[in-house]
């Protein structure tokens, strides 16, 4: 055999050699079958048979395609139309958040870490800020609970919709993107009112939230409330019974639970394979523990199952919010200690103590004793966890998160290896990778 | 805690494609997705037609930044104490501090902002320089169009950061 590879290798060599010198110079085509007969004719008596490899077309998805959804790079190795193999290539928005962090005050650190994964934004607060409170022993009151929750379910909701939309436009659904997008931008009006900023709101600070809400923000938001549930009514009207989508999406990408659980897949991807699942009920941080709201659970895995989980997540998201307004504590909305939260602006003008605090506050930040803490939180896309180091300084030692995308991607090539490269967009849509969490 | 069976709620597996009821769905569900999009047609249109419309914001909206002078005496506020300097994460402002001159003062307190620039290039709107400021001397504004040709031309002065907007932008009324 080693004749063979020998015979292959010289050949190779000569036709580079030619191609190399003339530049178009070239061969005339040559198969693998011309191959094997001239090869048997040599060496009469031997059959030859090549490897199946030579058929084998390796394509490079991304880093610049629109079904990516994101700057994401697939190197697929295709046979014929089907998957063979498949590697993510990432890193192209990487951005060095987690080193940034290491040079920044505590307080600083927020509107970094805000963006890491750009749709769950004020996850990633939670995540930080849950972290330091928890290294500082700092008790948040609970109305600031409650509103971190309620803003939390806002953006999840805001994040499936910017899935719902991408996705289905995978599959040529235009109208639901629109429909969707429509939505979006009615929670991101939400945000705008109470927090100032549409994206990255900087809303969550140590202690509590930054404001407390204005006024006729509960009203705005039942508006919300009323039209995101006509919203979803119309999306599972366009999408639920279609014939085309379920035949794209049903059976299709299926990972067993095992698999999903060794690879460290989280989120709605586990829920979907039907692993109840979830940080708000096993983790019971802020307010959750005391709201009322089931957990979604699919059967099967595929990529219908993705889809009705995470849609029914946004209505028992709208169950969450309501519940919030409903029973919104009075109090302070962040906590009322001078070392670690800036002192109210009316003080300012007034005692001089208030100001010099505020002074230390803001040029300086605050010390943490050294420690370590790991704060997961869960996320649109799954347990997102904020590592935090502290070595007694007012910056932290190291900031690390355990991004749900990042680790979802993994099971990427189980779920497609074997599947056509038409359902590969489909079940990269249906894992709702966020690149800016995944490279951070 | 771990979840209680009760909150555990399987999602429904639609119907399967194909078949004789595939061959329906082909055309009746199509038929009823379009009885969707065609009622959207007698609602009123989302869409805002900018830049001849204005995207109205809210009170809170965190836009381009301003500078403020007293009401009564024309004084500057800003005192050139720099915190909004070190507040700022993207590391944007650079202020530079000049004593007074009692004759023809500046600013209300004793030092003033001899340069007072702010890099919107860099800024990320975090609204962190007007908490740091202890003497509201600098505010959030409600003004969102800042794009230009130039990058030189986003690094706001002291002067353009204390003058008027040319354009108001519309505030958002209750219950909007
Ligand atoms: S808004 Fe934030 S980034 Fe911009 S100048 Fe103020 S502190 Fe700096
Ligand atoms: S704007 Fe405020 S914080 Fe900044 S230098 Fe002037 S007075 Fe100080």
């Amino acid at each position: 055999m080693a004749r063979v590879e020998d015979t292959l290798h010289d050949r190779e060599l000569r036709q580079a050699g030619a191609m190399g010198a003339a530049g178009t110079l070239r061969d005339e085509e040559i198969t693998v079958s011309d191959f094997t007969t001239e090869l048997s004719e040599r060496i009469p008596g031997v059959e030859f048979e090549l490897e199946p490899e030579q058929e084998m077309l390796t394509v490079n998805m991304g880093p610049h395609h629109p079904a990516t959804h994101g700057v994401l790079r697939l190197v697929v190795d295709l046979e014929g139309e089907v998957v063979k193999d498949l590697k993510p290539v990432i890193g192209y928005v990487h951005t060095g958040i987690e080193k940034s962090c290491e040079t920044m005050q505590y307080w600083k650190v927020i509107p970094f870490v805000e963006r890491m994964d750009y749709l769950s934004y004020f996850f990633n607060m939670q995540a930080y800020v849950g972290a330091v409170e928890q290294l500082i022993g700092l008790e948040v009151p609970r109305r600031a609970q409650w509103l971190r929750v309620l803003h939390m379910e806002l953006n999840r909701i805001h994040s499936h919709l910017v899935w719902l939309g991408t996705s289905a436009l995978d599959l040529g659904a235009m109208g639901v993107y629109f429909y969707c997008f429509r939505d979006r931008d009615r929670v991101l009006d939400t945000f705008e009112m109470s927090t100032g900023q549409r994206m990255h709101t900087r809303y969550f600070q140590i202690g509590g939230v930054a404001e407390d809400i204005p006024a006729g923000f509960e009203q705005k938001v039942r508006k919300t409330v009323e039209q995101l549930k006509t919203g979803i009514h119309q999306y599972e009207s366009l999408l639920d019974k279609n014939e085309i989508f379920l035949i794209r999406t049903k059976d299709v990408g299926v990972v067993s639970r095992e698999r999903l659980v060794e690879l460290g897949v989280t989120g709605p991807l586990l829920r979907a394979a039907g692993d109840p699942w979830d940080l708000r009920k096993e983790g019971e941080y802020l307010a959750y523990p005391e709201l009322d709201f089931d957990v979604p659970v699919g059967t099967v895995g595929d990529g219908y199952d993705r889809y009705r989980v995470r849609l029914t997540e946004m209505k028992e998201s709208l169950k969450i919010i309501e519940q919030i307004l409903d029973g919104l504590p009075e109090g302070p909305w962040v906590a009322d200690d001078r070392k670690y939260a800036l002192p109210p602006r009316a003080e300012l003008s007034t005692s001089m103590e208030s100001l010099i605090h505020h002074f230390k506050l803001v040029t300086e930040g605050f010390r943490v004793e050294p420690g370590e803490v790991y704060n997961p939180v869960e996320s649109p896309r799954g347990e997102l966890g904020c590592f935090v180091m502290a070595d007694g300084s007012s910056k932290p030692a190291r900031v690390h998160f355990r991004e749900p995308s990042f680790v979802n991607l993994q099971a990427l090539a189980d779920m497609t290896i074997g599947e056509y490269v038409a359902d590969l967009i489909q079940t990269l849509a249906m894992l709702d990778p966020i690149l800016g969490g995944i490279d951070r | 805690m771990s979840i209680r069976p009760d909150e555990i709620k399987v999602v429904p597996r639609g119907p399967e494609p194909g078949g004789m009821g595939g061959a329906y769905r082909a055309f009746g569900e199509t038929l009823r997705g379009l009885r969707t999009t065609m009622g959207r047609l007698f609602e009123k249109p989302v869409t805002i037609q900018y830049p001849e419309e204005k995207t109205p914001v809210y009170p809170r909206f965190r836009g381009r930044h301003k500078l403020h002078k007293f009401e009564d005496s024309g004084l500057e506020k800003c005192v050139g104490c720099s915190l909004c300097a070190a507040a700022c994460p993207a590391e944007c402002i650079r202020v530079v501090a000049a004593e007074n001159d009692p004759e023809d003062r500046v600013s209300g307190g004793e030092r003033y902002a001899a340069v007072y620039e702010i890099n919107l290039a860099r800024c990320i709107f975090c609204g962190y320089c007007e908490i740091a400021c202890p003497f509201d001397a600098i505010t959030m504004g409600h003004d969102y169009e800042m794009a230009d040709y130039n990058r030189s031309d986003l690094i706001f002065t002291k002067e353009m950061l204390l003058a008027e907007p040319i354009d108001r932008t519309p505030l958002r009324g209750e219950g909007e």
